[in-house]
């Protein structure tokens, strides 16, 4: 699961209000290499939850150099734009859970795979 | 927490090394989810615990890697302590005597290509982090089998496979046939794989074969059955062919069941309920006797494989090949030939009264046809166990036949700008997920196997429910569901599921939706699914609903007309595409592409339920759903499509 999924995601527990954005309790993180590609990146800033972002990667230890705070004119920030690439695409969680911050529910993620099905009781 | 740099450095990789590093991790991906070995690519404290031992991928007696020749190539690196090769497994363990030892082994051998036979085979290592423990495999028969050497002569043998006249056979099965099943023959009584049992009352003309005959007096001297049989099942099977796993039907045979083998050798797998498998090797020539837990109880199978790993030496007793450390060196490979069963079998004219009724057709009740849900409750059942369950068992054979992306959907997906988030909701294994590269997709599906699929290939997925997906609200500039929501049981459910997609869709949003039509033929055109046809299925009122009865599901015939809207089609699973252990609904022969054609092998068939759609019904659902407008509804390839469009102002 990569971070750009992850600011997608959100708790879908019957009855939560505030389930986003989910905790990642990670036990094994993979970075990689993936091609940059500026315009993409530029599109993606947009529609992200720039806090939940850098939460999720301080979360990690993947926050580096990584603004607290979303920079003006970032379309042309090639430097700004790299950054935000590596934490959004380069870092993924291989192994642990994603929680459910008001219920504290915790959903697996396997081999890169979080599992978000509920039981009967919750959906 | 201190974060790891040492593993984040952005270091400029040629394109070779890149190559190299994308098969690696899905070599190491693969060994993960078959083999439960986790690995890692470079050693860190922080990882791993031993930093001298390294799993070769595709270094494996599995793949045709024998153990010298991989002693040689590992010891480049240096001293080698231990070299693991589990029969079967497509990897090795290799711990070296040192650390530097094991980083050489690394640096030289990762990438190395060996010639294994007429195959080249390509090593991947990877530092070992952990590795699970093997769900127990014994080293012992399972009760109730024996397996007895050279029950016939190198004479005898070749009169008994000169005496099966598959003449009879070849006029009728194409070329292509041959080649994907294994062949059958039957003596005594037809085994009918159209219901699992024998038509007792129509005994087939000539009886078993004069030739066998000895075969069989011999069976009764040596006590290994008191009656003799009365019915007879050849098969042939080439090298790649096998047969998947089952427990003979205990009403239509006693036991025991004999199996006289003739040819190459083989493995067969006998697996037990609980999961403990034990696989045998049958030489030719051998006699193998089913009885008791080994007939009812155990399936057996034999794997579709071109070699089997098999003890080097011939052992004095029947050998079940295990994981034990300690016969690992005696291992090699045996590439297979044609081999011929020759199974001998009592027909059973009483009901089954055996000590195993969890797998007894005679003592089970059948369970009743499911019928049409009239509660959510209901629903949830009907779909877990003619939906999810299913497409869990058949992941990776449907994977395999969902290859070719379809235009139209194709087209909406490339036609989305660059940048645009797309959920495509029940996708399977991720076919649509990399069409357009310029924007980004999430995959879901309710089927973990399937999404672990999408994730091999590299694609962002995760396992939800159609009708409950954990995205924020308003976030997809677009999202796609092909063939998915028709798997919904009630009305109610299939609106609530493209309300859920209306929801994900930011305002001005566009969804796709694919659902199977009812009106296969449209237009004058015949679908694809329908090309291939025989004779039209019978109607048949089995859908009226009565005051008080619920409404029965009828199974549809494949690539016939659908003649009811909700109903249960089956998918026929391929040999090999069997999960470990997998549950299996019934045993039937695959459609038949005329009445002349002879039995093929068995396979197992699973039911699948369907709401198919009449023209114009889905764009009704849609009208009911407020702050929406179908921007455009058509017809492609015996399916009903809508675009969608979330309007500005809701």
């Amino acid at each position: 699961m990569k971070l750009l999924t992850h600011n997608m995601l959100t708790s879908h527990v019957k009855g939560v209000t505030k389930g986003y954005p989910l905790l990642i309790k990670a036990t094994e993180v993979k970075v990689s290499e993936e091609e940059f590609n500026p315009n993409f990146v530029s599109r993606m800033i947009p529609k992200l939850e720039w806090s939940a972002l850098v939460q999720a990667a301080d979360g990690l230890g993947h926050l580096q150099d990584l603004p607290t705070e979303l920079i003006a004119d970032y379309e042309a920030n090639e430097d700004f734009l790299r950054k935000v690439h590596r934490v959004l695409l380069e870092v993924e969680v291989l192994e642990g859970c994603l929680q459910c911050p008001e219920s504290g529910r915790e959903f697996p993620i396997t081999r890169g795979v979080p599992n978000m099905l509920l039981n009967e009781e919750e959906a | 927490m201190e974060p790891c740099l040492e593993n984040v450095k952005a270091i400029r990789r040629s394109k070779e090394e890149k190559k190299l590093l994308r098969k690696q991790i899905k070599a190491s991906h693969t060994l993960l989810k078959h083999e439960g070995i986790s690995t890692v690519s470079k050693p860190t404290k922080d990882y791993i615990i031993s930093l001298q031992s390294l799993v070769v991928a595709n270094g494996g007696l599995g793949n045709g890697v024998s153990r010298e020749q991989l002693q040689v190539v590992l010891g480049e690196g240096g001293d080698v302590e231990t070299l693991i090769m589990h029969p079967h497994k497509p990897y090795a363990l290799v711990t070296y005597r040192t650390e530097v030892s094991a980083q050489r082994g690394h640096v030289l051998l990762n990438g190395r290509q060996l010639q294994c036979g007429d195959q080249v085979v390509t090593l991947y290592l990877s530092y070992v982090d952990t590795v699970d423990s093997e769900s127990g495999v014994c080293a012992v028969l399972p009760p109730g089998l024996v397996l007895v050497e050279e029950f016939v002569s190198l004479e005898e043998e070749a009169l008994l496979l000169d005496a099966i006249d598959w003449k009879s056979h070849d006029e009728e099965v194409t070329v292509q046939k041959a080649l994907k099943h294994r062949r059958v023959k039957h003596y005594g009584y037809e085994f009918r794989y159209d219901n699992n049992n024998v038509d007792k009352d129509k005994p087939l003309p000539g009886g078993l074969p004069q030739a066998c005959v000895f075969v069989l007096e011999r069976c009764v001297r040596d006590r290994h059955v008191k009656v003799m049989p009365d019915q007879l099942t050849v098969n042939q099977y080439q090298a790649g062919q096998g047969i998947p796993p089952h427990v003979d039907t205990h009403s239509a045979f006693e036991e025991p069941i004999l199996s006289l083998s003739l040819g190459a050798k083989t493995v067969m797998d006998f697996r037990h309920p609980d999961g403990r498998s034990v696989a045998v090797v049958l030489p030719g020539r051998s006699l193998l006797v089913m009885k008791g837990e080994s007939r009812y109880l155990w399936t057996h199978g034999i794997t579709p494989r071109k070699f089997d790993v098999v003890p080097a030496c011939d052992p004095e007793s029947p050998v079940a090949v295990t994981s034990d450390f300690s016969n690992h060196s005696n291992l090699t490979l045996s590439r297979r030939g044609t081999r011929t069963s020759l199974t001998f079998r009592n027909v059973r004219r009483t009901p089954c009264d055996c000590a195993h009724p969890s797998a007894c057709d005679s003592q089970q009740a059948p369970p009743s046809p499911p019928s049409l849900p009239r509660s959510q409750t209901d629903a949830c059942r009907l779909e877990a166990e003619y939906v999810h369950s299913v497409y869990e068992e058949i992941a990776g054979h449907f994977s395999s036949t969902r290859h070719s992306p379809w235009p139209r959907v194709c087209h909406f997906l490339s036609s989305l700008e660059p940048g645009s988030i797309v959920a495509d909701v029940g996708c399977g294994n991720g076919k649509y997920l990399g069409v357009n590269p310029e924007v980004f997709a999430m995959g879901c599906d309710r089927s973990c196997a399937l999404v672990q699929i999408c994730s091999e290939r590299g694609f962002q997925a995760f396992v939800s429910d159609a009708l409950s997906v954990p995205l924020r609200s308003d976030i997809c500039d677009a999202c796609i569901s092909i063939a998915v929501i028709h798997h919904l049981s009630t009305q109610e459910r299939r609106q609530a599921a493209v309300e859920e997609l209306v929801r994900l869709l930011r305002p001005g949003g566009r969804a796709l939706i694919y659902v199977w039509a009812l009106e296969q033929e449209y237009n004058k055109q015949r679908s694809k699914y329908l090309k291939e046809t025989r004779e039209q299925a019978p109607p048949d009122d089995h859908n009226q609903e009565t005051r008080d009865s619920p409404v029965k599901l009828s199974v549809h015939t494949n690539r016939t007309a659908f003649n009811s809207q909700d109903l249960l089609v089956p998918w026929h699973l391929k040999d090999g595409g069997i999960k470990k252990g997998g549950r299996v609904s019934k045993m039937t022969k695959d459609p038949p592409i005329d009445t002349k054609s002879p039995v093929l092998a068995p396979c197992p068939v699973f039911h699948r339920f369907y709401h198919v759609f009449q023209q114009g019904e889905l764009e009704e659902l849609c009208a009911r759903i407020t702050g929406v407008m179908v921007q455009c509804s058509y017809h492609d390839q015996g399916n009903w499509c809508v675009i969608l469009e979330k309007t500005r102002d809701r």
